[in-house]
C-alpha cells in the first residue's frame, strides 16, 4: 500500500507551463523529498498529488488504481501544510479528531487512534489546547498528529520545517525521519532546503522550472550529479564550476590555470566545465590552483576561504582548521583528481 | 472628591489653560445634556399622566395627585391645599363649577365649601403612571405590535445571516465563471436605498402577495449587499489552506462552509448580526408601505399611527416610545465594542 | 457573559447544528453528482434569489414602470406613455417660479432638499469634526463620551422623532426654558423656517456621532510620531491642524462627507415622524413626495413616483461612484505606503 506513480503530469496555468510532463515512481514505505529552488513547480506537484489541483495532462496513480479524477477527500492522503493550517477554533484533540468524523467512525476508535497518535508525538498535555495557545514546534506536532491518525495510503508534507527556527528544525527533522522509520509509510516532502533532503531523504527529486533534473539517493546526488544544476544546488557551500578548454586529459581555464582531470576519464577536446567541491580542495605547495584570498569565514573546525582566481574565476575551498590566513595573500591549492566533475557543453556530466 | 476635581479640571498638558481646554468642556458638557437630554426627557415624561402632560411650564419629575376616599363619596378625591382668609387648610374637591370649586374638609365631609380656584394647589407626591405602560398592551394593539417586531427582526436577521455568509463563502472561496460579475453587481447596488426602488418593489411584493405580510417586510430585507460585502471581506483574510486542510481530511464543501469558515466568521457574523437586529427593528418607511391593517404593524408603523391621530394620546405614546427603545438601548449598553469598532471598519450603517 | 454563551449555544446554535448535519448527507450527495460548481451553485442561490426578486428586478422594471401611467399596479397592466412622466415632472411655464410648474409639489420637494442637504451636510460635517478633534485629544473615559455621541445614532427614526416632536410641542420643555428666561415661546413645528431648521438639527442630532466615530478613527491612524516631529520643529497648533491632521485626515473626511451627501438626499423618516412634511410644504422632502406620489394620497400615480425616483436615484448613483473613485483612490495611496 502507498505505491505511487506520476505519468506524464502537465499543469499550465494559461501560456505558462508550471509542470512540464513529470514521469515518477514513488515506491512502497519510501521517504522521497523534492527539492528545487522557489518556483520549479515541487508545490504544485504535491497538490496534484493531493487531489487539491487537477493536471492539465497526465495521470496519477495510487496503488495502481488511477486516482486522476477523484477529490482530495477520496485519495485516502493526509497532508502537512507549511502554515499547518491547524483549525483554530478546534482544541487539538477535535483537529485531530475532525477528519475521522467525517468518514463516520465510531467514536471509541476515533478516541484510541488520537491517544495513540498523541502519546507517540509527546502532545499528550496539549489536546484540549487551542493552536493559538501552541509554539510552532508544538503546532508543527499537531499537524503531523492530524495527517497520522488518518492512516493515509501516503504522507504529503508541504515544506513542514520552514517555519520553524533553525534549532528546532534540526531536531524536527530527526524525530520526522525517525517517524517514518516507526510509520513505515510512503512519505513525500517537500523542500526547498538541500540540508533537509540530503538528511531525510530515500531519494531526493531535483526539480527546476517544472522538469526532473535528477532522481537518486541523497550521495548519488552528491558523489555523481547528473548536470551542472544538480552540481550547483546540492552540497553547501556550492561546487566550485569553472568553464574552461578540454585537452590531453587536462582543462585549461581563462586565467590559464592547466587542472588536471581523473585518470580513465575519456574526455573529447573542447569546451566544459569543470566541478570540485570546496571541501576536496586542500592546501598544497606549487599546486595547480593559485588564488588572492577575499574573505575567511572561520567557523572554527574549519574555514571557509573566498578567493580570487583571476580572469572573473572566484573560489571556494573548505579548509579544516584554521589556517593562517590573511586578506590578499596568495593561496596555492591542490586536489584528488577523481574527485573532479566534468560537464560537457550541454551541461550534462561525461563519465 | 479630588479625583474627580482632578479629572474635570485636566488639561491639554502643560500649565494654565489653553482655550482648546475651556472648548473642549463647553463641547462636552452641552453635550452630554444635548444627547442624554432629550432622551432622559422622554422617559421622565413617559411616567406623567395626562393631566400632568398638558401642564405649562412642565415638572421635571412625574407627580400624582393625592387623593382621599371622603365619606359619603365614592370615587376617591382629589386633595388641594387651600390659601385665603380662613387661612391655609387641606381640603377635597368635589366638583368644579367654572372658576369655583366645591370642596370638603375630609375631616368634616358634611359642610361643603365653595372656594375660587385661583386660591388653591393640588397637593402632589413623586408617582409614577404605570398605566401608560400598561394599559397600551392591555387594551390596545401593541403587544401584537410588539410580536410583530420581535417576528420580523429575528427571523430577518436570521436569515439574513445564513444566506449572506453562504453567498460571501462562494464568493470569496471558490473560482468559477462570472464570480467577478457578481461581487461587481453586489458592490454596486450597495449604496441604492429603498426609495428608488419603492414602487417597482411594491408591485412585486404585491404580486407574490406578500402585501400585509411580515414575510413581505422581511424578504426584501435579507438579501442585502451590505452583509455580503461585510462577510465576504473576511473571509477573503481566512487562509485557503484551512479549507484544503479540511478537504485532506475528507470534509464535504458544506462541512468546511459550517465547520471551518462560519465559526472562523464569527467576528463579522456579530457585527452584522448587531446592525441587522437594529436595522430592522427600526425600519419604517418599508413597513409603512407593506403593513395596511393593524394586526399586521410593527412597534415603529404602530407608533407612526398612533402620533398621527388627531388627537395625540401622549401619555400612551411616550411610553410606547420608550418601550420600542429599550431593546436598541440594551443592544448599544452590551455591544457598543463591538458597534463601533464595526463601523470604525466598514463605515456600515 | 460564558453564562449568555450557553444559552445561546443551546437555543440558537444546537438545534442549527442538529439541522447543519441532517443536511450533510443530501448535500455530499449533491456535491458528488454537480461537483464543485453545483455546490457554488448551492450557497449562491438562496441569496441571489432574493437578491434578483426584490432588488435587481426592482431596479429594471422601475425604468419601465416610469414609461407607463394609471392606478394598475402590475406592469402588463399599464399603459406606455413614453417620457410623459419625466415631461410632467419637469415641465414648467417660468423656471423662476415653481408654482407655474406642472408637477409644483416635485418642485418644492427637490427644492427643500436641496437646501436641507447643503444646510444639513454642511453643518454636520463641522460638528463631526470638531467632535472627533475633541476625542481625539487622549481624552479620559474616551469610550463614555464616545457613547454619549453615538447613542442617537441607533435609535429608530421613529422614536428621534417622537422624542423632539414632544420636546418642540408648543407646550413643551424647550418652549417652557424659553418662558422660563423670560423670551417668548415659539411654535417650533407649525413655522416654516422653524420647523425646516428643526429637520435639520433633530437630523444632525440623530446622526452626528456616526460621522464623528468614522472621522475619529482616521484621527487614531494619524501616526503619533508625526505630532511630535512637528512639536520639535516648533510648529503651531493652528499650523499643525492645517498642514498634518486635515490633508492626513482628507481621504476619511471625503468617504464621510459623499456618505453624508448620500444619506440627506433620501430624508425622510425622522423629518416624516417630526413634521410630517408640513408646515404646508416646508419640509416636504424628495423620499415623502415619492412616497405619497405612490401610496399616501388619493390620486396615486406610481408611475410618476417612479420617475421621481429615478431622478433620485440618477443623482444617488453620481454620488455613489464618487464615492467608489475616492475609496481607490485611497486604495491606491494606501499601497503606495
Amino acid at each position: 500500500m502507498g505505491r505511487i506513480q506520476l505519468h506524464d503530469i502537465r499543469k499550465s496555468f494559461g501560456a505558462v507551463d508550471v509542470l512540464k510532463g513529470i514521469d515518477l515512481t514513488v515506491d512502497e514505505g519510501e521517504l522521497v523529498v523534492f527539492v528545487g529552488p522557489s518556483g520549479c513547480g515541487k508545490s504544485t506537484l504535491l497538490r496534484m498529488i493531493a487531489g487539491l489541483d487537477q493536471p492539465t495532462a497526465g495521470r496519477i496513480e495510487i496503488d495502481g488504481t488511477d486516482v486522476t479524477p477523484r477529490s482530495a477527500a477520496d485519495r485516502g492522503l493526509a497532508m502537512v501544510f507549511q502554515s499547518y493550517a491547524l483549525y483554530p477554533h478546534m482544541t487539538v484533540r477535535a483537529n485531530m479528531a475532525f477528519g475521522l468524523q467525517n468518514t463516520r467512525m465510531p467514536k471509541a476508535e476515533i478516541d484510541t487512534r488520537i491517544a495513540e497518535a498523541a502519546r507517540m508525538l509527546e502532545i499528550e498535555p496539549l489536546l484540549e489546547r487551542r493552536p493559538g495557545q501552541l509554539s510552532g514546534g508544538q503546532r508543527q506536532r499537531v499537524a503531523i498528529g492530524r495527517a497520522i491518525v488518518r492512516r493515509p495510503t501516503a504522507f504529503l508534507l508541504d515544506e513542514p520545517l520552514s517555519n520553524l527556527d533553525a534549532e528546532l528544525r534540526v531536531s524536527m527533522r530527526a524525530e520526522l525521519s525517525a517517524l517514518h522509520d516507526r510509520l513505515g509509510a510512503t512519505m513525500i516532502h517537500v523542500t526547498h532546503d538541500q540540508v533537509e533532503a540530503m538528511t531525510m531523504a530515500d531519494r531526493i527529486v531535483v526539480l527546476r522550472a517544472g522538469k526532473v533534473e535528477q532522481v537518486d539517493t541523497p550521495l548519488n546526488l552528491f558523489n555523481r550529479p547528473a548536470n551542472l544544476f544538480v552540481a550547483g544546488f546540492i552540497g553547501a557551500p556550492g561546487m566550485n564550476l569553472w568553464a574552461g578548454q578540454a585537452k590531453g586529459g587536462s582543462v585549461q581555464l581563462d586565467n590559464g590555470a592547466m587542472l588536471p582531470l581523473p585518470v580513465g576519464l575519456a574526455v573529447p577536446d573542447g569546451a566544459v566545465t569543470l566541478g570540485i567541491r570546496p571541501q576536496h580542495l586542500r592546501p598544497q605547495a606549487g599546486g595547480p590552483l593559485q588564488a588572492k584570498v577575499r574573505l575567511i569565514e572561520a567557523l572554527g573546525p574549519e574555514s571557509v576561504v573566498h578567493a580570487d582566481m583571476g580572469a572573473g574565476n572566484g573560489l571556494l575551498a573548505v579548509l579544516p582548521g584554521q589556517p593562517d590566513l590573511a586578506r590578499g595573500a596568495v593561496i596555492e591549492l591542490g586536489y584528488d583528481p577523481q574527485s573532479v566533475h566534468v560537464f560537457g557543453a550541454d551541461g550534462q556530466r561525461l563519465g | 472628591m479630588s479625583r474627580v476635581m482632578g479629572f474635570l479640571t485636566r488639561r491639554k498638558g502643560g500649565t494654565g489653560w489653553d482655550w482648546t481646554d475651556v472648548f473642549t468642556f463647553v463641547w462636552l458638557g452641552s453635550a452630554v445634556f444635548i444627547m442624554f437630554g432629550p432622551a432622559l426627557w422622554l422617559v421622565m415624561s413617559s411616567f406623567k399622566s395626562p393631566a400632568q402632560l398638558s401642564e405649562f411650564p412642565p415638572t421635571l419629575l412625574p407627580y400624582e395627585a393625592q387623593v382621599v376616599t371622603v365619606e359619603g363619596y365614592d370615587r376617591p378625591l382629589p386633595l388641594f391645599s387651600v390659601t385665603d382668609e380662613a387661612g391655609t387648610r387641606t381640603l377635597a374637591e368635589v366638583r368644579r363649577v367654572g372658576t369655583v370649586a366645591q370642596m370638603v374638609d375630609p375631616e368634616n365631609p358634611t359642610e361643603v365649601q365653595r372656594i375660587n380656584i385661583a386660591n388653591r394647589t393640588p397637593v402632589r407626591e413623586v408617582g409614577f403612571s404605570w398605566g401608560n405602560y400598561l394599559d397600551p398592551f392591555l387594551r390596545f394593539d401593541f403587544l401584537t405590535y410588539t410580536k410583530n417586531s420581535i417576528f420580523v427582526t429575528g427571523v430577518a436577521t436570521l436569515i439574513t445571516l445564513l444566506t449572506n455568509s453562504m453567498a460571501a463563502f462562494a464568493l470569496s472561496k471558490y473560482e468559477f465563471r462570472g464570480r467577478g460579475f457578481v461581487v461587481v453587481l453586489i458592490i454596486a447596488t450597495l449604496m441604492i436605498p429603498l426609495s428608488v426602488i419603492l414602487v417597482p418593489l411594491y408591485s412585486i411584493v404585491s404580486g407574490v402577495g406578500l402585501i400585509n405580510s411580515l414575510w413581505g417586510v422581511i424578504l426584501p430585507t435579507v438579501a442585502t449587499p451590505t452583509g455580503v460585502f461585510l462577510l465576504r471581506q473576511y473571509m477573503l483574510t481566512i487562509p485557503d489552506e484551512l479549507l484544503e486542510a479540511a478537504r485532506m481530511d475528507h470534509a464535504s464543501e458544506w462541512q468546511i462552509y459550517w465547520r471551518i469558515v462560519l465559526p472562523l466568521t464569527a467576528p463579522a457574523l456579530a457585527v452584522l448580526a448587531i446592525f441587522s437586529v437594529v436595522w430592522r427593528w427600526n425600519d419604517f418607511l418599508w413597513p409603512l408601505i407593506v403593513l395596511s391593517r393593524q394586526e399586521v404593524y410593527t412597534l415603529q408603523v404602530g407608533l407612526n399611527a398612533y402620533a398621527g391621530e388627531l388627537n395625540v394620546q401622549w401619555h400612551y405614546l411616550l411610553a410606547m416610545t420608550v418601550i420600542t427603545m429599550i431593546p436598541v438601548v440594551l443592544v448599544f449598553i452590551f455591544l457598543q465594542r463591538f458597534i463601533t469598532a464595526g463601523i470604525a471598519g466598514t463605515g456600515l450603517k | 457573559m460564558t453564562g449568555v454563551k450557553e444559552v445561546l449555544g443551546a437555543v440558537v446554535a444546537a438545534p442549527l447544528g442538529w439541522l447543519a448535519r441532517l443536511l450533510d448527507t443530501p448535500l455530499r450527495l449533491w456535491q458528488r453528482l454537480a461537483g464543485q460548481n453545483g455546490m457554488v451553485a448551492f450557497f449562491l442561490l438562496p441569496n441571489m434569489a432574493i437578491f434578483t426578486v426584490f432588488v435587481l428586478l426592482p431596479l429594471v422594471i422601475n425604468i419601465a414602470y416610469s414609461m407607463t401611467t394609471g392606478a394598475a399596479l402590475f406592469l402588463p397592466e399599464r399603459t406606455y406613455v413614453g417620457a410623459a412622466q419625466f415631461e410632467r415632472l419637469l415641465r414648467c411655464t417660468d423656471y423662476t417660479d415653481l408654482m407655474t410648474c406642472q408637477e409644483d409639489q416635485f418642485w418644492i420637494a427637490l427644492r427643500n432638499t436641496g437646501t436641507f442637504v447643503v444646510l444639513q451636510v454642511t453643518l454636520l460635517i463641522v460638528a463631526a469634526t470638531i467632535t472627533a478633534l475633541i476625542l481625539n485629544r487622549a481624552l479620559r473615559a474616551l469610550s463614555f463620551w464616545r457613547a454619549v455621541f453615538f447613542f442617537p445614532v441607533l435609535l429608530s427614526p421613529v422614536v428621534v422623532g417622537l422624542i423632539w416632536r414632544w420636546i418642540l410641542d408648543r407646550n413643551g420643555v424647550l418652549n417652557a426654558a424659553l418662558v422660563g428666561m423670560g423670551m417668548d415661546p415659539v411654535n417650533w413645528l407649525l413655522e416654516r423656517n422653524y420647523a425646516f431648521s428643526a429637520a435639520i438639527g433633530v437630523t444632525i442630532w440623530a446622526h452626528l456621532g456616526f460621522f464623528a466615530l468614522i472621522l475619529l478613527a482616521g484621527l487614531q491612524a494619524i501616526p503619533r510620531d508625526l505630532y511630535e516631529a512637528a512639536e520639535m520643529d516648533g510648529t503651531k497648533p493652528a499650523r499643525v491642524f492645517w498642514r498634518i491632521t486635515l490633508p492626513l485626515l482628507m481621504p476619511n473626511m471625503l468617504v464621510v462627507i459623499v456618505l453624508a451627501l448620500i444619506r440627506a438626499v433620501q430624508v425622510f423618516d425622522e423629518a416624516y415622524v417630526l413634521t410630517g412634511g408640513g408646515p404646508g410644504t416646508a419640509t416636504l422632502f424628495l423620499t415623502q413626495y415619492i412616497y405619497e406620489v405612490g401610496f399616501a394620497s388619493l390620486l396615486k400615480n406610481p408611475g410618476l413616483a417612479a420617475a421621481a425616483s429615478i431622478l433620485m436615484g440618477g443623482v444617488l448613483i453620481v454620488l455613489t461612484l464618487l464615492q467608489l473613485a475616492l475609496g481607490r483612490k485611497n486604495e491606491r495611496k494606501g499601497k503606495l505606503k
